[in-house]
Protein backbone atom coordinates (compact mmCIF):
# COMPACT_ATOMS: atom_id res chain seq x y z
CA UNK A 1 0.00 0.00 0.00
CA UNK A 2 1.61 3.21 -1.36
CA UNK A 3 1.76 6.29 1.06
CA UNK A 4 -0.99 8.07 -0.77
CA UNK A 5 -3.16 5.50 -0.15
CA UNK A 6 -2.82 5.17 3.91
CA UNK A 7 -3.15 8.73 3.77
CA UNK A 8 -6.68 8.40 1.78
CA UNK A 9 -7.65 5.68 4.26
CA UNK A 10 -6.43 7.62 7.23
CA UNK A 11 -8.77 10.59 6.18
CA UNK A 12 -11.62 8.50 5.43
CA UNK A 13 -11.91 6.89 8.92
CA UNK A 14 -11.62 10.31 10.44
CA UNK A 15 -14.38 11.30 7.96
CA UNK A 16 -16.38 8.19 9.00
CA UNK A 17 -16.17 9.21 12.88
CA UNK A 18 -15.87 13.11 13.07
CA UNK A 19 -17.76 14.29 9.53
CA UNK A 20 -14.94 17.48 9.17
CA UNK A 21 -15.93 17.85 5.68
CA UNK A 22 -18.47 20.17 6.92
CA UNK A 23 -16.18 22.18 8.69
CA UNK A 24 -13.68 21.92 5.70
CA UNK A 25 -16.83 23.37 3.43
CA UNK A 26 -17.88 26.00 5.59
CA UNK A 27 -14.42 27.67 6.18
CA UNK A 28 -13.88 27.76 1.90
CA UNK A 29 -17.35 28.93 1.76
CA UNK A 30 -16.76 31.69 4.30
CA UNK A 31 -16.06 34.95 2.65
CA UNK A 32 -14.09 37.80 4.20
CA UNK A 33 -14.36 41.29 3.12
CA UNK A 34 -11.30 43.36 1.50
CA UNK A 35 -11.30 46.69 1.62
CA UNK A 36 -9.08 49.51 3.33
CA UNK A 37 -10.26 48.64 6.86
CA UNK A 38 -9.27 45.08 6.22
CA UNK A 39 -6.17 45.70 8.44
CA UNK A 40 -8.08 45.45 11.75
CA UNK A 41 -9.12 42.24 11.06
CA UNK A 42 -5.86 40.60 11.62
CA UNK A 43 -5.80 41.62 15.49
CA UNK A 44 -8.44 39.15 16.53
CA UNK A 45 -6.35 36.15 15.44
CA UNK A 46 -3.08 38.01 16.81
CA UNK A 47 -4.71 37.81 20.09
CA UNK A 48 -5.48 34.26 20.11
CA UNK A 49 -2.06 33.83 18.69
CA UNK A 50 -0.43 35.54 22.11
CA UNK A 51 -3.05 33.71 23.82
CA UNK A 52 -2.01 30.40 22.77
CA UNK A 53 1.55 31.35 23.52
CA UNK A 54 0.55 31.85 26.95
CA UNK A 55 -0.92 29.09 27.47
CA UNK A 56 1.90 26.85 26.20
CA UNK A 57 4.71 28.82 28.63
CA UNK A 58 2.13 28.64 31.25
CA UNK A 59 1.84 25.37 31.52
CA UNK A 60 5.75 25.00 31.11
CA UNK A 61 6.59 27.86 34.15
CA UNK A 62 3.70 25.58 35.97
CA UNK A 63 5.66 22.57 36.24
CA UNK A 64 8.23 24.53 38.28
CA UNK A 65 6.20 27.09 40.28
CA UNK A 66 5.11 26.85 43.77
CA UNK A 67 2.80 28.86 45.24
CA UNK A 68 3.14 29.20 48.74
CA UNK A 69 4.33 32.51 50.79
CA UNK A 70 7.64 30.59 51.42
CA UNK A 71 8.83 29.07 47.81
CA UNK A 72 6.81 31.35 45.34
CA UNK A 73 9.81 33.78 44.67
CA UNK A 74 12.45 31.09 45.34
CA UNK A 75 10.76 29.02 42.65
CA UNK A 76 10.43 32.21 39.93
CA UNK A 77 14.28 32.61 40.87
CA UNK A 78 14.96 28.80 40.23
CA UNK A 79 12.86 28.68 36.73
CA UNK A 80 15.63 31.83 36.03
CA UNK A 81 18.47 30.05 36.92
CA UNK A 82 18.38 26.79 36.87
CA UNK A 83 15.70 25.42 34.46
CA UNK A 84 17.62 25.22 31.09
CA UNK A 85 16.17 28.25 29.29
CA UNK A 86 13.64 29.27 31.72
CA UNK A 87 14.41 32.62 31.83
CA UNK A 88 13.03 32.96 28.04
CA UNK A 89 10.16 31.14 28.92
CA UNK A 90 8.73 33.36 31.48
CA UNK A 91 9.76 36.38 29.68
CA UNK A 92 7.77 34.90 26.59
CA UNK A 93 5.31 34.52 29.21
CA UNK A 94 5.17 37.65 30.71
CA UNK A 95 5.82 39.87 27.22
CA UNK A 96 3.01 37.24 25.58
CA UNK A 97 0.67 38.72 28.11
CA UNK A 98 1.46 42.90 27.34
CA UNK A 99 1.28 42.15 23.53
CA UNK A 100 -2.39 40.38 23.80
CA UNK A 101 -3.37 43.06 26.36
CA UNK A 102 -1.74 46.24 23.84
CA UNK A 103 -3.75 44.41 20.81
CA UNK A 104 -6.96 43.88 23.05
CA UNK A 105 -6.80 47.51 23.39
CA UNK A 106 -6.46 47.89 19.91
CA UNK A 107 -8.80 45.29 18.56
CA UNK A 108 -11.37 47.15 20.70
CA UNK A 109 -10.77 50.87 20.41
CA UNK A 110 -10.98 49.47 15.87
CA UNK A 111 -14.48 48.12 16.85
CA UNK A 112 -15.43 51.39 18.87
CA UNK A 113 -14.12 53.83 15.67
CA UNK A 114 -15.69 51.85 12.89
CA UNK A 115 -18.84 51.01 14.89
CA UNK A 116 -18.92 47.56 14.00
CA UNK A 117 -20.68 47.07 17.41
CA UNK A 118 -23.84 47.86 15.99
CA UNK A 119 -26.81 45.94 14.91
CA UNK A 120 -26.57 43.41 14.84
CA UNK A 121 -23.16 42.69 16.85
CA UNK A 122 -24.47 43.92 20.22
CA UNK A 123 -23.36 40.54 21.58
CA UNK A 124 -20.12 40.27 19.98
CA UNK A 125 -18.95 43.46 21.33
CA UNK A 126 -20.80 42.77 25.26
CA UNK A 127 -18.70 39.49 25.10
CA UNK A 128 -15.49 41.08 23.87
CA UNK A 129 -15.87 43.43 26.79
CA UNK A 130 -16.18 40.11 29.44
CA UNK A 131 -12.95 38.84 27.37
CA UNK A 132 -10.96 42.41 27.68
CA UNK A 133 -11.90 42.09 31.81
CA UNK A 134 -10.49 38.27 32.34
CA UNK A 135 -7.39 39.43 29.66
CA UNK A 136 -7.24 42.37 32.72
CA UNK A 137 -7.88 40.02 35.46
CA UNK A 138 -4.83 37.67 34.42
CA UNK A 139 -2.35 40.31 34.22
CA UNK A 140 -3.60 41.53 37.67
CA UNK A 141 -3.37 37.70 39.05
CA UNK A 142 -0.15 36.94 37.06
CA UNK A 143 1.56 40.26 38.61
CA UNK A 144 1.32 38.71 42.32
CA UNK A 145 2.81 35.71 41.37
CA UNK A 146 6.66 36.25 41.48
CA UNK A 147 6.30 37.72 45.12
CA UNK A 148 8.73 40.71 45.22
CA UNK A 149 8.49 43.75 46.84
CA UNK A 150 6.76 45.37 43.84
CA UNK A 151 4.33 42.93 43.28
CA UNK A 152 3.36 42.75 47.04
CA UNK A 153 3.03 46.12 47.20
CA UNK A 154 1.26 46.86 43.68
CA UNK A 155 -1.64 44.02 44.74
CA UNK A 156 -2.16 45.74 47.73
CA UNK A 157 -2.94 49.10 46.13
CA UNK A 158 -5.57 47.07 43.91
CA UNK A 159 -6.94 45.01 46.42
CA UNK A 160 -7.61 48.16 48.37
CA UNK A 161 -9.53 50.17 45.53
CA UNK A 162 -12.67 48.07 45.63
CA UNK A 163 -13.01 48.75 49.53
CA UNK A 164 -13.88 52.69 48.66
CA UNK A 165 -17.61 51.10 47.10
CA UNK A 166 -19.96 51.25 49.90
CA UNK A 167 -21.57 47.91 51.45
CA UNK A 168 -20.36 45.74 49.34
CA UNK A 169 -16.49 46.84 49.30
CA UNK A 170 -14.81 45.47 52.07
CA UNK A 171 -15.91 41.96 51.49
CA UNK A 172 -15.17 42.37 47.50
CA UNK A 173 -11.44 43.41 49.14
CA UNK A 174 -11.59 40.51 51.64
CA UNK A 175 -12.75 38.47 48.77
CA UNK A 176 -9.89 39.01 46.75
CA UNK A 177 -6.99 38.26 49.94
CA UNK A 178 -8.45 35.93 51.32
CA UNK A 179 -8.51 37.56 54.69
CA UNK A 180 -7.50 41.50 55.85
CA UNK A 181 -4.79 41.85 54.48
CA UNK A 182 -2.51 40.49 51.25
CA UNK A 183 -0.64 37.30 52.60
CA UNK A 184 0.35 33.88 51.76
CA UNK A 185 -3.08 33.05 51.08
CA UNK A 186 -3.79 35.75 48.97
CA UNK A 187 -1.15 34.46 46.71
CA UNK A 188 -2.62 30.87 46.51
CA UNK A 189 -5.59 32.62 45.88
CA UNK A 190 -4.12 34.58 42.61
CA UNK A 191 -2.68 31.35 41.70
CA UNK A 192 -5.80 29.04 41.31
CA UNK A 193 -7.51 32.06 39.59
CA UNK A 194 -5.20 32.76 37.61
CA UNK A 195 -4.37 28.91 36.29
CA UNK A 196 -8.37 27.62 37.47
CA UNK A 197 -10.86 29.95 37.18
CA UNK A 198 -10.08 32.53 34.46
CA UNK A 199 -9.36 30.07 31.91
CA UNK A 200 -12.40 27.90 32.19
CA UNK A 201 -14.22 31.70 31.72
CA UNK A 202 -11.95 33.23 28.93
CA UNK A 203 -12.37 29.26 27.31
CA UNK A 204 -16.24 30.03 27.44
CA UNK A 205 -16.38 33.83 26.45
CA UNK A 206 -13.83 32.57 23.56
CA UNK A 207 -16.57 29.97 22.21
CA UNK A 208 -19.59 32.17 22.74
CA UNK A 209 -17.05 35.38 21.01
CA UNK A 210 -16.07 33.19 17.62
CA UNK A 211 -20.18 31.96 17.67
CA UNK A 212 -21.57 35.23 17.30
CA UNK A 213 -18.68 36.23 14.66
CA UNK A 214 -19.73 33.38 12.98
CA UNK A 215 -23.50 34.03 13.03
CA UNK A 216 -23.43 37.78 12.50
CA UNK A 217 -21.23 37.83 9.65
CA UNK A 218 -17.76 40.05 9.31
CA UNK A 219 -18.54 43.72 9.61
CA UNK A 220 -18.23 45.71 6.71
CA UNK A 221 -17.51 49.16 6.47
CA UNK A 222 -20.56 52.08 7.50
CA UNK A 223 -20.91 53.01 3.39
CA UNK A 224 -20.96 49.18 2.43
CA UNK A 225 -23.39 48.30 4.84
CA UNK A 226 -25.71 51.30 4.15
CA UNK A 227 -25.40 51.50 0.74
CA UNK A 228 -25.52 47.21 0.16
CA UNK A 229 -22.35 47.82 -1.72
CA UNK A 230 -21.02 44.85 -3.45
CA UNK A 231 -17.35 44.39 -1.39
CA UNK A 232 -14.65 42.33 -2.80
CA UNK A 233 -14.19 39.41 -0.48
CA UNK A 234 -12.21 36.57 -0.36
CA UNK A 235 -12.29 32.86 0.71
CA UNK A 236 -11.74 32.47 4.95
CA UNK A 237 -9.65 29.18 3.97
CA UNK A 238 -7.10 28.99 2.53
CA UNK A 239 -7.08 32.96 1.01
CA UNK A 240 -7.42 34.77 4.32
CA UNK A 241 -5.75 31.83 7.01
CA UNK A 242 -2.23 32.20 4.40
CA UNK A 243 -2.57 35.79 5.28
CA UNK A 244 -2.96 35.41 8.55
CA UNK A 245 -0.16 32.81 9.13
CA UNK A 246 2.04 35.55 7.46
CA UNK A 247 1.02 37.76 10.50
CA UNK A 248 1.54 35.15 13.38
CA UNK A 249 5.07 34.34 12.01
CA UNK A 250 6.01 37.87 12.17
CA UNK A 251 4.37 38.62 15.32
CA UNK A 252 6.01 34.85 17.15
CA UNK A 253 9.68 36.46 15.66
CA UNK A 254 9.32 39.57 17.19
CA UNK A 255 8.08 38.07 20.55
CA UNK A 256 11.25 35.56 20.92
CA UNK A 257 13.73 38.54 20.34
CA UNK A 258 11.66 40.83 22.64
CA UNK A 259 11.79 38.24 25.07
CA UNK A 260 14.89 37.50 24.17
CA UNK A 261 16.61 40.97 24.73
CA UNK A 262 14.57 42.22 27.01
CA UNK A 263 13.53 39.89 29.79
CA UNK A 264 12.05 40.95 32.78
CA UNK A 265 14.28 40.74 36.14
CA UNK A 266 12.77 39.56 39.63
CA UNK A 267 12.98 42.05 42.24
CA UNK A 268 13.90 40.50 45.87
CA UNK A 269 11.28 38.26 47.82
CA UNK A 270 8.37 40.61 49.41
CA UNK A 271 8.81 41.07 53.23
CA UNK A 272 5.48 41.35 54.60
CA UNK A 273 6.22 43.15 57.37
CA UNK A 274 8.74 46.23 55.50
CA UNK A 275 7.16 49.61 54.26
CA UNK A 276 6.33 49.72 50.63
CA UNK A 277 8.94 50.45 48.60
CA UNK A 278 9.48 53.55 46.17
CA UNK A 279 7.95 53.82 43.36
CA UNK A 280 4.93 51.36 43.40
CA UNK A 281 3.49 51.37 40.56
CA UNK A 282 1.15 48.63 38.43
CA UNK A 283 1.35 46.79 34.90
CA UNK A 284 1.49 49.50 32.06
CA UNK A 285 -2.11 49.02 30.93
CA UNK A 286 -3.14 49.80 34.69
CA UNK A 287 -1.19 52.43 34.93
CA UNK A 288 -4.45 55.31 33.70
CA UNK A 289 -6.57 54.24 36.24
CA UNK A 290 -3.84 54.07 38.50
CA UNK A 291 -3.10 58.09 37.68
CA UNK A 292 -7.09 58.73 37.61
CA UNK A 293 -6.86 57.21 41.67
CA UNK A 294 -3.48 59.65 42.58
CA UNK A 295 -4.95 62.62 40.67
CA UNK A 296 -8.24 62.88 43.13
CA UNK A 297 -8.27 64.65 46.16
CA UNK A 298 -8.77 63.26 49.79
CA UNK A 299 -12.12 64.07 50.06
CA UNK A 300 -14.60 65.89 47.73
CA UNK A 301 -17.29 67.97 50.32
CA UNK A 302 -18.15 65.22 52.43
CA UNK A 303 -17.45 62.63 50.09
CA UNK A 304 -13.92 60.54 49.86
CA UNK A 305 -12.05 61.05 46.79
CA UNK A 306 -11.00 57.13 46.06
CA UNK A 307 -14.73 56.36 46.27
CA UNK A 308 -15.98 59.09 43.77
CA UNK A 309 -13.00 57.77 41.95
CA UNK A 310 -14.08 54.00 41.87
CA UNK A 311 -17.87 55.00 41.41
CA UNK A 312 -16.88 57.51 38.11
CA UNK A 313 -14.74 54.42 36.62
CA UNK A 314 -17.92 51.56 37.47
CA UNK A 315 -20.26 54.09 35.46
CA UNK A 316 -17.13 54.89 32.25
CA UNK A 317 -17.58 50.95 32.37
CA UNK A 318 -20.86 49.79 32.23
CA UNK A 319 -21.41 52.75 29.45
CA UNK A 320 -18.92 51.25 27.86
CA UNK A 321 -20.36 47.87 28.14
CA UNK A 322 -23.76 49.00 26.86
CA UNK A 323 -22.32 51.35 24.30
CA UNK A 324 -24.00 49.44 21.01
CA UNK A 325 -27.62 50.23 23.13
CA UNK A 326 -26.77 53.78 23.53
CA UNK A 327 -25.37 53.91 20.15
CA UNK A 328 -28.47 52.47 18.22
CA UNK A 329 -29.01 54.62 15.68
CA UNK A 330 -29.44 53.42 12.19
CA UNK A 331 -26.13 52.62 10.74
CA UNK A 332 -26.23 55.60 8.42
CA UNK A 333 -26.17 57.67 11.51
CA UNK A 334 -22.21 58.33 11.63
CA UNK A 335 -22.34 59.10 15.47
CA UNK A 336 -19.58 61.73 15.43
CA UNK A 337 -20.05 61.93 19.24
CA UNK A 338 -19.19 58.37 19.59
CA UNK A 339 -16.02 58.97 17.11
CA UNK A 340 -15.00 62.01 19.61
CA UNK A 341 -15.22 60.04 22.85
CA UNK A 342 -12.94 57.29 21.18
CA UNK A 343 -10.18 59.91 20.00
CA UNK A 344 -10.81 61.43 23.84
CA UNK A 345 -10.40 58.18 25.71
CA UNK A 346 -7.38 57.18 23.89
CA UNK A 347 -5.65 60.81 24.68
CA UNK A 348 -6.99 60.47 28.17
CA UNK A 349 -5.19 56.84 28.75
CA UNK A 350 -1.94 57.60 26.83
CA UNK A 351 -1.84 61.33 28.75
CA UNK A 352 -2.41 59.58 32.08
CA UNK A 353 0.05 56.34 31.39
CA UNK A 354 2.53 58.89 30.47
CA UNK A 355 2.21 61.16 33.79
CA UNK A 356 2.13 58.09 36.16
CA UNK A 357 5.88 57.06 34.55
CA UNK A 358 6.90 60.74 34.72
CA UNK B 1 6.55 18.67 -1.39
CA UNK B 2 8.14 21.95 -0.88
CA UNK B 3 5.50 22.77 2.36
CA UNK B 4 6.34 19.17 3.54
CA UNK B 5 9.77 19.94 3.60
CA UNK B 6 9.46 23.02 4.84
CA UNK B 7 7.11 21.65 7.72
CA UNK B 8 9.59 18.95 8.33
CA UNK B 9 12.29 21.44 8.92
CA UNK B 10 10.39 23.48 11.25
CA UNK B 11 9.20 20.35 13.23
CA UNK B 12 12.78 18.71 13.58
CA UNK B 13 14.26 22.61 14.38
CA UNK B 14 11.98 22.68 17.22
CA UNK B 15 12.29 19.59 19.00
CA UNK B 16 15.83 19.95 18.49
CA UNK B 17 15.88 23.16 19.90
CA UNK B 18 13.64 22.00 22.84
CA UNK B 19 15.66 18.58 23.48
CA UNK B 20 18.97 20.03 22.99
CA UNK B 21 18.38 23.01 25.76
CA UNK B 22 16.69 20.33 28.16
CA UNK B 23 13.62 22.31 28.97
CA UNK B 24 11.42 20.68 31.23
CA UNK B 25 13.76 18.16 32.21
CA UNK B 26 15.00 17.10 36.48
CA UNK B 27 17.60 19.75 37.20
CA UNK B 28 17.19 19.11 40.57
CA UNK B 29 21.26 19.30 41.44
CA UNK B 30 22.21 16.58 43.53
CA UNK B 31 22.07 17.30 47.49
CA UNK B 32 18.99 19.35 46.65
CA UNK B 33 16.04 17.16 46.48
CA UNK B 34 13.80 19.69 47.79
CA UNK B 35 12.92 23.61 46.11
CA UNK B 36 12.97 24.65 49.89
CA UNK B 37 16.81 23.89 49.95
CA UNK B 38 17.51 26.42 47.62
CA UNK B 39 18.51 29.94 48.75
CA UNK B 40 16.04 32.32 48.74
CA UNK B 41 16.82 35.30 46.76
CA UNK B 42 17.45 38.43 49.05
CA UNK B 43 18.69 40.53 45.64
CA UNK B 44 17.40 41.11 42.36
CA UNK B 45 17.71 38.65 39.50
CA UNK B 46 18.70 39.68 36.38
CA UNK B 47 17.36 36.97 33.42
CA UNK B 48 20.40 36.30 31.51
CA UNK B 49 22.32 33.69 29.50
CA UNK B 50 24.05 31.44 32.26
CA UNK B 51 27.17 31.45 30.41
CA UNK B 52 29.04 32.07 26.78
CA UNK B 53 27.98 28.74 25.64
CA UNK B 54 24.28 29.62 26.43
CA UNK B 55 24.48 32.95 24.96
CA UNK B 56 26.02 31.78 21.80
CA UNK B 57 23.21 29.57 21.48
CA UNK B 58 20.21 31.86 22.01
CA UNK B 59 22.00 33.66 19.38
CA UNK B 60 22.41 30.99 16.96
CA UNK B 61 18.62 30.47 17.71
CA UNK B 62 17.46 34.13 17.08
CA UNK B 63 19.84 33.86 13.90
CA UNK B 64 17.90 30.80 12.70
CA UNK B 65 14.55 31.51 13.68
CA UNK B 66 14.72 34.73 11.69
CA UNK B 67 16.32 32.63 9.08
CA UNK B 68 13.30 30.21 8.87
CA UNK B 69 10.70 33.41 9.36
CA UNK B 70 11.96 34.85 5.87
CA UNK B 71 12.03 31.58 4.14
CA UNK B 72 8.19 30.86 5.34
CA UNK B 73 7.31 34.38 4.39
CA UNK B 74 8.76 33.90 1.03
CA UNK B 75 6.67 30.12 0.86
CA UNK B 76 3.57 31.66 2.06
CA UNK B 77 3.67 34.63 -0.14
CA UNK B 78 3.79 32.17 -3.46
CA UNK B 79 0.83 30.05 -1.87
CA UNK B 80 -1.09 33.78 -1.42
CA UNK B 81 -0.22 34.28 -5.41
CA UNK B 82 -1.30 30.82 -6.09
CA UNK B 83 -4.64 30.48 -4.34
CA UNK B 84 -5.45 34.09 -4.97
CA UNK B 85 -5.27 33.71 -8.74
CA UNK B 86 -7.22 30.18 -8.56
CA UNK B 87 -10.07 31.73 -6.54
CA UNK B 88 -9.80 34.56 -9.60
CA UNK B 89 -10.20 31.77 -12.14
CA UNK B 90 -12.98 30.23 -9.88
CA UNK B 91 -11.36 27.24 -9.72
CA UNK B 92 -12.79 25.57 -6.76
CA UNK B 93 -16.18 27.14 -7.98
CA UNK B 94 -16.26 24.94 -11.43
CA UNK B 95 -14.58 21.95 -9.20
CA UNK B 96 -17.84 21.71 -6.73
CA UNK B 97 -19.97 21.80 -9.69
Amino acid sequence: MSLRNIKIEMLAWFEDRLGLSGITKFLREKKVPQHRHSIWYYTGSAILLFFCIQVITGFMLVFYYKPTLEEANASVGRIMTEVPLGWIIRSVHSWAASFMIALVFVHLISIWLTKSYRKPREMTWMSGIFLMAVSLAFGFTGYLLPWDDLSLSATKVGTDIPRSIPVVGVWVTKLLRGGEDVTGDTLTRFFGIHVCILPVFIFILLAFHVYFIQKQGISLPLRAEVNKEEVKSLPFWPNFIYREVVVWLVLVGIIFSVAIFLPPSLEKEADLMAPAPEGVKPEWYFLFLFQTLKIFPPKILFIHGDTIAVFLMILAGILFFFLPLIDNKPVATKGKVITLMAYVFILYAVVMTVWSLW
Amino acid sequence: MRRKISILLCACFFIFSFTNFGFCQQVVPEGKSEITQVNKSSEKIVSSPKDIKERTNIYVFVAWMWLAIFVLLYIFRQKIKEVDRLYHLEFFKSDRK
